[in-house]
C-alpha cells in the first residue's frame, strides 16, 4: 500500500513538475549525512552506496536532498560542530555515523530540540532521541566460534585478531568471541594481536606473535585482516590454519584460490557498507510519519563455502562485498523491531 | 673511562642494547624455538620504518620546528597511484618505482614551497599539504585495493640467504644516507644548519636550497617506503601509512638523533625501528591486554630515551 502510493508520488513529481508535494509527504523533505570517516575502503563504499541510492530517491522524487558531509579529521568535536551547522542548514534528518556514542549527544539533543529526526547507525549514540540501526556485533563473534565448532569438532589453538583498541565495536565482537570459547571449551585463544582492522596492520601484529606460537587451528577476526594474516602464515611458513574472513575483495579472492587448489574451507562476515543506504530508508519512513522503534537491528552479511562465487561475481575489483538497502528491505527491518 | 667515552660517542648502542634484551625476552617464551622467525619478521617490518625514519631525521637534523607530518598521506598515494599505474603488469614495475620518486619529489618541494613562500611553520604546513595529498588518495581510487604485480610482490615478500629482501633495500639506503650525510658537504650543511642557521648562512651555507632538497629527500624516501609496502602487503590502503607518523618521530628520537637538529645518527634508526617491532611482539606474546601493552610500551619508550639522553647530557 505504502509503495504503491510511494510509487504513485515519484511518478507524479517527475511528470509532473508543479509542486504536488501533498501527495508524497517527503517529497519536500532534506535528508543530511553526517559522516565521521573516509579514510578506509569500507567507508568508501559506504559513500559509494549512499550517493547511487540516494541520487536515485532525489531524481524520482522521494525527498528533496540528501547530501552526504564527512568531517576531515575523525573527531567528535568537528562532527558535534558539522551537526550544528547542518541543524541551522534547515535540514529535516540527518543520518549520523558518529564518531562517539556519547561525545555528540549534546549536538543530537540540540538537533531533536529543533525538530531534526535524527538516525545513527554503524557508530550509534546513545542519546535517547535518536534513532539507532545497530549490529549485534556480539552475535558475529559468536557466530565464528560456532562455524568452528562444526569445522573443527575436535577444537584447537586460536589466534585472535582484535581491531582498533579503545573502540565499542571492539570490545563487543572481541566479547562475542570470548562467550563463544567458554561455551565450547575445546578451543582455546592462545595469542592475541590488534589488527586495527588493516591488512597491513594486522600482517605485522601477527609476523610479530607468530614465531612464539604453537600450532594454529584457527583465526578468529574481526574484518579487513583476514588477507594480512593469510600472508604472514604465508611468509612463515607454517601451514595455513582456518582464517575468519571479513568480506574484502582480496580475501575472497585469496579464499577462492586456496578453495580450488586444497579445498579449503572458511566463511567470512562483516557488515555490509550500504547499511548507509538502510539508514537513509529509515529516515525518509519516520519523516513519512511512520511508526517506527527506537532500536533496529540490521543482520550482518555472511558468506559462506557454497556462496563465495557468487559473491565474489557481485564484489567490486578491490572492494567490499555489499548490500544495498531498499525501501523495502526498510520496512521488512522496521517491522521486524516491532 | 674509555668505556665510558666510547658509549657517548655513540649514542645508538642504547636503542641496539634495549633491541637485544626485548629479543632475548621474547624469545626465552619458547625456549628458543622462535629466534630465526622472530629475527627475520623484525628484520622485514623495521625495514619500512627505517626507510621513512631516515627521511624523517634529514628534516628533524634541520634543527627546531622542522618535522614533516606529510609522511603517512605521502606513503598512501605513493603506493595508491604506483599501483594502479602499474596495473599488475610487470613490465611497468620501474615506471611505477619512478612514479613514486617523482610524486615524492613533488610533495617535498610542495610542503618546501609553503614553509617558504607562505612562511608557515613546518608543522602546519606538512600537515595541510598532507590532507590535500590524502584527499588525492582517495579521489584518486576511492580505496579499492589493487593487487601489485606479481614479480614486485614476491621480490617484497622473499629473501636473500635468510635476509628479507625488503631489509637489504632498506640497508642499501642507509648507506646511501650514511655517505651523504658523513661524506658528502650536502651533510655537513644540514648539521650545521641544525646547529644555528643564523651562523650558517652567515658562513655562505645555501640554507634555503638545503633545506628545499632535505624536505623532498624526507617525501621521497615515504614515497619510496609506500611503494614497497603496498607491494609488501598485495594492495594499497588508504589508512595504510597512518602508523608510520609516529613511527618515523619514534626511531628517529629513540635511536638517538637530538630533537633540536644538528647531529644524527644511522645505526640508531636500525636499533629503534627493530626495537618498537620487538616490543610489541614481546608484549603480544606475553598476552598482554591492549591497554595494558600500549602503556607498556609507551613507559619503555620513555625509559631508552631518558637513558640514552640522560647519558649524553653529561658530555
Amino acid at each position: 500500500m505504502i509503495i504503491r502510493k510511494m510509487l504513485f508520488a515519484s511518478v507524479a513529481t517527475v511528470c509532473i513538475t508543479a509542486s504536488f508535494s501533498a501527495m508524497a509527504d517527503t517529497a519536500g523533505k532534506k535528508i543530511a549525512l553526517s559522516n565521521n570517516y573516509a579514510g578506509n575502503s569500507w567507508r568508501q563504499a559506504m559513500l559509494t552506496s549512499w550517493d547511487k541510492i540516494t541520487k536515485d530517491a532525489v531524481a524520482k522524487g522521494v525527498v528533496a536532498a540528501a547530501d552526504p558531509f564527512t568531517t576531515a579529521e575523525n573527531q567528535a568535536t568537528e562532527q558535534a560542530a558539522q551537526i550544528q551547522n547542518l541543524i541551522l542548514q534547515g535540514y529535516d534528518a540527518i543520518v549520523v555515523n558518529a564518531a562517539s556514542p556519547t561525545a555528540l549527544n549534546g549536538a543530537i539533543k540540540e538537533a531533536c530540540d529543533a525538530g531534526i529526526t535524527v538516525v545513527s547507525f554503524d557508530g550509534i549514540v546513545t542519546e535517547p532521541c535518536a534513532w539507532r540501526i545497530a549490529v549485534d556485533f556480539k552475535a558475529m563473534g559468536e557466530s565464528q566460534i560456532e562455524y568452528l565448532t562444526k569445522k573443527l569438532p575436535k577444537g584447537g589453538n586460536l589466534l585472535e585478531i582484535r581491531g582498533l583498541a579503545g573502540v565499542s565495536v571492539d570490545d563487543e565482537i572481541h566479547a562475542g568471541i570470548q562467550a563463544g570459547v567458554q561455551k565450547n571449551p575445546q578451543f582455546k585463544i592462545v595469542g592475541s594481536v590488534n589488527g586495527d582492522w588493516a591488512q597491513d596492520v594486522a600482517q605485522r601484529a601477527v609476523a610479530g606473535i607468530l614465531p612464539s606460537l604453537p600450532e594454529i587451528a584457527a583465526v578468529v577476526t574481526q574484518g579487513g585482516d583476514g588477507y594480512g594474516a593469510a600472508q604472514a602464515f604465508a611468509a612463515a611458513k607454517r601451514p595455513t590454519p582456518t582464517i575468519v574472513m571479513g568480506n574484502r575483495e582480496d580475501e575472497l579472492v585469496w579464499w577462492k584460490q586456496q578453495k580450488d587448489k586444497n579445498s579449503y574451507e572458511t566463511m567470512s562476515v562483516s557488515i555490509a557498507p550500504g547499511v548507509s543506504t538502510l539508514a537513509f530508508w529509515v529516515a525518509q519512513q519516520i519523516l513519512d510519519g511512520k511508526e517506527v522503534k527506537k532500536d533496529l537491528v540490521v543482520p550482518f552479511l555472511r558468506i559462506d563455502q557454497d556462496n563465495l562465487e557468487a559473491n565474489l561475481a557481485k564484489t567490486q575489483k578491490g572492494g567490499v562485498a555489499n548490500v544495498e538497502y531498499s525501501l523495502e528491505d526498510a520496512q521488512k527491518v522496521i517491522s521486524a523491531a516491532k | 673511562m674509555n668505556a665510558h667515552r666510547l658509549l657517548l660517542a655513540k649514542p645508538w648502542i642504547w636503542s641496539f642494547a634495549a633491541t637485544a634484551s626485548v629479543w632475548i625476552i621474547t624469545v626465552l617464551f619458547t625456549g628458543g624455538a622462535s629466534s630465526l622467525g622472530l629475527s627475520q619478521a623484525a628484520l622485514t617490518f623495521a625495514a619500512f620504518s627505517v626507510i621513512v625514519g631516515i627521511g624523517q631525521m634529514f628534516v628533524i637534523t634541520l634543527g627546531p620546528g622542522n618535522i614533516d607530518l606529510s609522511v603517512p598521506a605521502t606513503m598512501t598515494l605513493s603506493g595508491t597511484l604506483a599501483l594502479k599505474l602499474m596495473d599488475v603488469q610487470d613490465s611497468m614495475i620501474l615506471v611505477g618505482l619512478v612514479l613514486s620518486i617523482l610524486l615524492g619529489a613533488i610533495i617535498g618541494l610542495g610542503n618546501y614551497a609553503l614553509i617558504k613562500l607562505l612562511k608557515i611553520p613546518p608543522i602546519i604546513a606538512t600537515l595541510s599539504m598532507s590532507f590535500i595529498v590524502q584527499s588525492t588518495a582517495i579521489w584518486t581510487n576511492r580505496g579499492l585495493r589493487i593487487k601489485p604485480p606479481e614479480t614486485l610482490a614476491s621480490f617484497t615478500t622473499s629473501s636473500l640467504f635468510g635476509i628479507p629482501n625488503v631489509a637489504l633495500v632498506a640497508l642499501i639506503l642507509s648507506a646511501v644516507a650514511w655517505l651523504l650525510l658523513e661524506k658528502t658537504i650536502y651533510g655537513r650543511w644540514i648539521s650545521a644548519i641544525g646547529q644555528s642557521t643564523f651562523a650558517a648562512r652567515m658562513a655562505g651555507v645555501p640554507v634555503d636550497g638545503t633545506r628545499l632538497v632535505t624536505y623532498m629527500l624526507c617525501a621521497v624516501l615515504a614515497s619510496v617506503g609506500g611503494y614497497l609496502l603496498a607491494s609488501f602487503s598485495g594492495g594499497a590502503a588508504l589508512n595504510m601509512g597512518a602508523e608510520y607518523l609516529l613511527m618515523s618521530i619514534a626511531v628517529v628520537v629513540i635511536g638517538g638523533t637530538a630533537v633540536a637538529g644538528g647531529n644524527s645518527n644511522i645505526p640508531g634508526i636500525w636499533g629503534a625501528s627493530l626495537f618498537m617491532f620487538l616490543v610489541v611482539s614481546m608484549l603480544n606474546t606475553y598476552g598482554f591486554g591492549a591497554g595494558f601493552r600500549l602503556i607498556l610500551t609507551g613507559l619503555i619508550i620513555i625509559a631508552v630515551i631518558l637513558v640514552a639522553g640522560g647519558r649524553r647530557s653529561t658530555r
